[in-house]
C-alpha cells in the first residue's frame, strides 16, 4: 500500500514545451512503426520504404516544391480553423470556402484577361484587388454561419457541413454553364498568364502563395496573441459567459472570427486556382478542407505549428504517390499512417498527465 | 465498548501534496463530531478515504475495533457509513421515494416494489420528525426538504455513522435548526455523525467533540464543552483573528443607484424579480439576505444587463441605464463581483494578466487601439498581484489554478481598481476560508470609505449584519422589509427569509 506505483497519474497535464514536443515526435515515431506492418504482404523493406518516400518529398529541391505546393492550402485552412475555434466557433466549412474562394479569384482573373469585362490591369493593382475579393467573398460565405449561430444560434457545425455541398455544386454549375469554356471538360477557360502567382523556386512548381501562408500565419499570431480583438475573441470562445460579463458582444465577436476564418479558408482557394490549376474546374480540394483542420489540430492550434504540420503531412502524400509509382506500394498505405498519427498524437495528451518513478521504493 | 469508529495516522499523497498527514479520528456511538478546518485543511479528503472514494496510503480504519477494508463506497454502505455531499447527489425528476431506493436491490425478484419502498420510508419518516411526500418529486422540493430526503436515504439503508458535508450553507437559520434537532434525535438512538464545517457557532452549538484540523493535521480532538469558538478558532487559522470589523458612520448620503420596480425574468422565463425598489447612496453598503435562489443572481445580473429588464427602472447618478449594454453600464462606472468567480468572474485557462484586463482590454492598447501595449498590461496585473496579495507563482499562472480565496482577490482587485461609483457584489465570500474571508471583507469596507455605494448580496446572515449599514430580505423575487443594519434582529431576518413580510422604515 506504501509503494509509489511506476505510472504515477499527475493532478494536472505536463505543459512543459519539450514534453509537448516530445510525445509528439513519439506518437509520429509510433505510427511509423505499427504503419510498417502494412508493407510486410508486399516483402519491401519498411525503412528503405520511408527513406523513399521523405527523400522524395523533402530529398531535393524539386520535392520540396510540390511539399510546398502541397501545404499552402493546408496551412490557409489550418489557420482559419485556429481563428475560428478561438472563438469557440467550430466551422467546418472550409472546403466550402476553398471553392469559393477558387471561384472568385478565377472569376476576377478571366474577368482581367484581354476580352475579359475589365481588361489587363497592372499587377500591382490585381493581385491586391484578388486577394481582398477573395477574402471577402469567402468571408460573407461563412460570416453567414456566424450570423446564424449568433442571432438564431443556429448549429454551425451541420450549417457549415451543409453549405459544403452548396458550394461543390455550385462550382459545379459555374464550370458546367455560366463560366465554361469551349471544349469537352466541364471548365473555365485558362487564366492570363499575368495573373498566376509567380514561381519563387527556379525549376519546382513551388509559387508565391506559400509566402502569402507564411505572412498569413504571423498575423493571425500577432491578432490572436497581440491584440485587444484577438483577446477578445478567445475570452468568447474560452468561456462566453465570462466574455459577456466583461462587457464582450460575443455575437459580435463570433461573427467576425468566421468571417476572418471563412476569408483565410478561400485564400486556399485562391491559391489552388492562381497556383496550381489556373483555371477553375470541379474537384480542385481533394478534401483539403478537411485535411487543413487536421493540420491545425496537429499544430495543437498554433499558427506556426500549423505551418510545420502542413508541411510534414503535404510531404507524406507527395511521398505516397511517389511510392506508389515507383515500387507499386498503394499510396493508401500512407493515408493510414497519417490517420494513426493524428489519432496517436490524440491519444498522447494522456501520457502527460503520468509521471515515469524510475526509483520505485 | 470500543469506539465506532477509529482512524489511526491516515496520511494521504498527491503527487506534490501532502493532503492528509498521520491524521487520527475517533466517534463514538451516539456521538455527534464535529470536523472543523478551513479550505485544504484535508477533512474532504480524510472522508473520501472514509467514505472509499479515495485509498490510504497509510494508516488504518477500525470499525467497532476491527480493522475494516473500504475499497468503494459500497464498501462503506454495507459498513453502515453514509454520507451527504454539499452538492445533493439526487436526480430531480424522479420522486423521493425513486431516489432513496436507487442503487439498492433489496427487493426480491427483478420487480421493484416502489409502493413498499414508499410504506418502509414514512415509517422511518414518521419515527424521525422527518416528515415528507414519498412521491412528490425532487424538483418541486425547496432545498431543506432535499436535504432531509438525503438524510432518509442513509436511514433507509441503516446508516450507523452519517458524514454531512457543510448542511447548512443552503439553510435558513430556521432550517439550519431544524437539521439540528434531526440529528440530535438520531444521535440519542445511538447513531454517530461526524458534521464536516468551518463555522465555529455551530460546532459550539451541535457538537460533542470536535477534532480541528490544518495543513492536513489534526491539531486537537476536544470537547466542546473544555473548548470556547475562540481556541477553536486560533487552532484552525494557526493566528488571531480579530472577526471584528471598524466601521465608521457613513460620510456621504449622495444618492447613487436606484431601482424602481424592477422584473426579470430567469432563463425558462419564469418571473425571478418582481417588483424591486431600492436606493444605495455613495459610501454605503446595503446588504441583500435571503436564501439562495430567491432572486439574487437574477437581480445583480439585471444590474448590469447581463440578463433583460422585463420592466422597472435603474438609474446611477442620475442617468437611466436601465437597457444600456454590459459594456455601457462598466463604463458608466458600474463593477460588479459575480458569485461564480471561477466561470463568470474569470477565465480559468487564461493567465491571471490576461485575467486581469478582463472588460477593459481596449484601455490597454497603443494608441491606435490595434495592438496591445504589453509593458502596460504587465505593470498593471503585477501592481494588482501585489497590491491586492494574490499569492501566485507569477503573473502568467493560469487564474483556474489559483485557490478560492487567491482568485477571489484577482476578481475583486480587478474589479475595485476601476475606482467604480457602485459596486455590485455577489456571494464575496462563499468558499473562502477565514483568512481570505477576512480580507475580502476588509476591502470591501475599504470601497465603502472611498465612498463607492456598494451592493451586498449574500447568503451569509452573519456576513450581510456584519459589513452593511442597511439589509433587505429577498423572499421569492420580492423585498420583505428594509432595516437599519444597528436595529437588525437575527430572529426578525430569518422570518423575513421564510417570507414573513416585515413593514419598518
Amino acid at each position: 500500500m506504501s509503494s509509489t506505483p511506476f505510472f504515477e497519474r499527475r493532478l494536472e497535464p505536463q505543459e512543459a514545451p519539450l514534453v509537448v514536443s516530445g510525445t509528439i515526435v513519439l506518437s509520429i515515431l509510433a505510427a511509423l512503426v505499427v504503419g510498417s506492418l502494412l508493407f510486410l504482404p508486399f516483402g519491401a523493406s519498411p525503412l528503405a520504404a520511408y527513406t523513399a518516400m521523405f527523400s522524395q518529398s523533402f530529398g531535393d529541391l524539386n520535392g520540396i516544391g510540390f511539399t510546398l505546393v502541397r501545404a499552402t492550402p493546408l496551412i490557409f485552412i489550418g489557420l482559419g480553423t485556429i481563428f475560428a475555434w478561438a472563438s469557440g466557433f467550430n466551422y467546418l466549412g472550409f472546403e466550402g470556402t476553398l471553392y469559393i474562394g477558387g471561384a472568385m479569384a478565377a472569376w476576377l482573373a478571366l474577368l482581367c484577361a484581354e476580352d475579359g469585362a475589365i481588361g489587363p490591369l497592372p499587377p500591382l493593382l490585381f493581385f491586391p484587388l484578388v486577394f481582398v475579393a477573395t477574402f471577402v467573398a469567402g468571408g460573407l460565405w461563412s460570416g453567414v454561419v456566424g450570423w446564424l449561430r449568433a442571432r438564431f444560434g443556429g448549429n454551425e457545425v451541420l450549417i457549415s457541413l451543409m453549405m459544403n455541398y452548396l458550394a461543390v455544386f455550385l462550382i459545379n454549375y459555374l464550370v458546367s454553364g455560366p463560366l465554361r469554356a469551349p471544349g469537352d471538360l466541364p471548365q473555365t477557360a485558362r487564366l492570363p498568364a499575368w495573373t498566376t502567382l509567380p514561381f519563387i523556386l527556379p525549376g519546382t512548381r513551388a509559387h508565391a502563395g506559400i509566402l502569402v501562408a507564411i505572412v498569413a500565419a504571423i498575423v493571425v499570431w500577432l491578432v490572436l496573441r497581440r491584440t485587444p480583438i484577438g483577446y477578445e475573441l478567445i475570452v468568447a470562445g474560452f468561456s462566453p459567459k465570462a466574455a459577456h460579463y466583461s462587457g464582450i458582444n460575443v455575437a459580435n465577436r463570433i461573427v467576425l472570427a468566421a468571417f476572418v476564418a471563412g476569408g483565410l479558408g478561400a485564400m486556399a482557394g485562391l491559391s489552388e486556382v492562381l497556383g496550381v490549376q489556373f483555371r477553375l474546374l470541379d474537384g480542385i480540394s481533394r478534401g483539403t478542407g478537411f485535411v487543413g483542420i487536421v493540420a491545425a489540430l496537429l499544430g495543437r492550434l498554433n499558427p506556426f505549428g500549423v505551418v510545420v504540420a502542413s508541411i510534414l503531412y503535404a510531404g507524406m502524400g507527395v511521398g505516397a504517390d511517389a511510392m506508389q509509382r515507383r515500387a507499386g506500394l498503394p499510396s493508401s498505405v500512407i493515408f493510414i499512417i497519417q490517420s494513426l498519427i493524428v489519432l496517436l498524437i490524440i491519444a498522447s495528451d494522456l501520457l502527460r498527465y503520468y509521471k515515469i518513478n524510475w526509483k520505485r521504493r | 465498548m470500543p469506539p465506532l469508529l477509529d482512524m489511526q495516522k491516515i496520511t494521504k499523497r498527491f503527487p506534490g501534496v501532502l493532503a492528509d498527514d498521520q491524521v487520527d479520528l475517533t466517534v463514538q456511538p451516539g456521538e455527534i463530531h464535529a470536523l472543523l478546518g478551513e479550505n485544504g485543511a484535508g477533512k474532504s479528503t480524510l472522508m473520501q478515504i472514509l467514505y472509499g472514494l479515495y485509498q490510504r496510503d497509510e494508516g488504518e480504519i477500525l470499525i467497532d475495533g476491527k480493522p475494516a477494508v473500504i475499497n468503494s463506497p459500497q464498501d462503506a454502505i454495507a459498513l453502515g457509513i453514509g454520507m451527504i455531499h454539499q452538492e445533493f447527489m439526487l436526480i430531480s425528476r424522479f420522486t423521493v421515494v425513486e431516489n432513496v431506493v436507487m442503487g439498492l436491490y433489496d427487493t426480491p425478484g427483478p420487480l421493484l416494489d416502489l409502493r413498499a419502498a414508499a410504506q418502509r420510508l414514512q415509517a422511518l419518516a414518521r419515527q424521525h420528525g422527518l416528515e415528507i411526500d414519498p412521491y412528490a418529486r425532487i424538483e418541486h422540493l425547496p432545498v431543506g426538504v432535499q436535504q432531509r430526503v438525503e438524510i432518509l436515504k442513509l436511514l433507509y439503508r441503516n446508516a450507523r455513522l452519517l458524514i454531512l458535508d457543510e448542511p447548512t450553507a443552503v439553510l435558513t437559520p430556521q432550517e439550519a435548526a431544524g437539521l439540528f434537532t434531526v440529528l440530535r434525535s438520531l444521535a440519542r438512538e445511538g447513531r454517530s455523525i461526524i458534521f464536516i464545517t468551518h463555522k465555529l457557532h455551530e460546532v459550539m452549538e451541535i457538537a460533542d467533540r470536535v477534532t480541528v484540523m490544518r495543513d492536513g493535521k489534526a491539531i486537537a480532538a476536544v470537547s466542546t464543552k473544555a473548548t470556547n469558538a475562540r481556541d477553536l478558532a486560533r487552532m484552525m487559522v494557526g493566528r488571531e483573528i480579530s472577526g471584528q470589523f471598524e466601521k465608521a458612520a457613513p460620510a456621504h448620503n449622495q444618492l447613487v443607484l436606484q431601482i424602481q420596480d424592477l422584473q426579470v425574468n430567469d432563463d425558462t422565463g419564469y418571473p425571478k424579480v418582481n417588483g424591486v425598489a431600492l436606493t444605495v447612496n455613495a459610501g454605503e453598503i446595503v446588504g441583500i439576505a435571503g436564501v439562495d435562489g430567491n432572486g439574487q443572481s437574477e437581480l445583480a445580473e439585471a444590474l448590469m444587463h447581463l440578463r433583460p429588464i422585463r420592466q422597472g427602472q435603474v438609474m446611477v447618478d442620475g442617468v437611466a441605464v436601465t437597457h444600456l449594454s454590459p459594456a455601457a453600464h462598466r463604463d458608466a462606472g458600474i463593477a460588479y463581483i459575480p458569485a461564480d468567480r471561477r466561470k463568470v468572474g474569470s477565465v480559468g485557462s487564461m493567465s491571471i494578466g490576461h485575467n486581469s484586463i478582463l472588460g477593459r482590454a481596449f484601455d490597454f492598447a497603443h494608441r491606435g487601439r490595434l495592438l496591445f501595449h504589453q509593458q502596460r498590461v504587465k505593470s498593471h496585473a503585477t501592481k494588482l498581484v501585489e497590491h491586492y496579495n494574490v499569492r501566485a507563482p507569477g503573473i502568467d499562472f493560469a487564474a483556474g489554478k489559483l485557490s478560492g480565496g487567491n482568485l477571489q482577490k484577482v476578481v475583486l482587485g480587478r474589479e475595485v481598481m476601476r475606482q467604480p461609483r457602485l459596486l455590485i457584489v455577489e456571494q464575496p465570500t462563499r468558499g473562502l476560508d477565514i483568512g481570505a474571508t477576512d480580507y475580502v471583507r476588509q476591502q470591501l469596507l475599504a470601497e465603502r470609505e472611498r465612498g463607492a455605494a456598494i451592493l451586498l448580496i449574500s447568503a451569509e446572515l452573519e456576513e450581510i449584519l456584519k459589513l452593511s449599514d442597511r439589509i433587505a430580505v429577498l423572499y421569492k423575487g420580492e423585498i420583505m422589509g428594509m432595516v437599519e443594519a444597528a436595529q437588525a434582529d437575527v430572529e426578525m431576518i430569518g422570518l423575513m427569509m421564510a417570507g414573513s413580510r416585515h413593514e419598518a422604515l
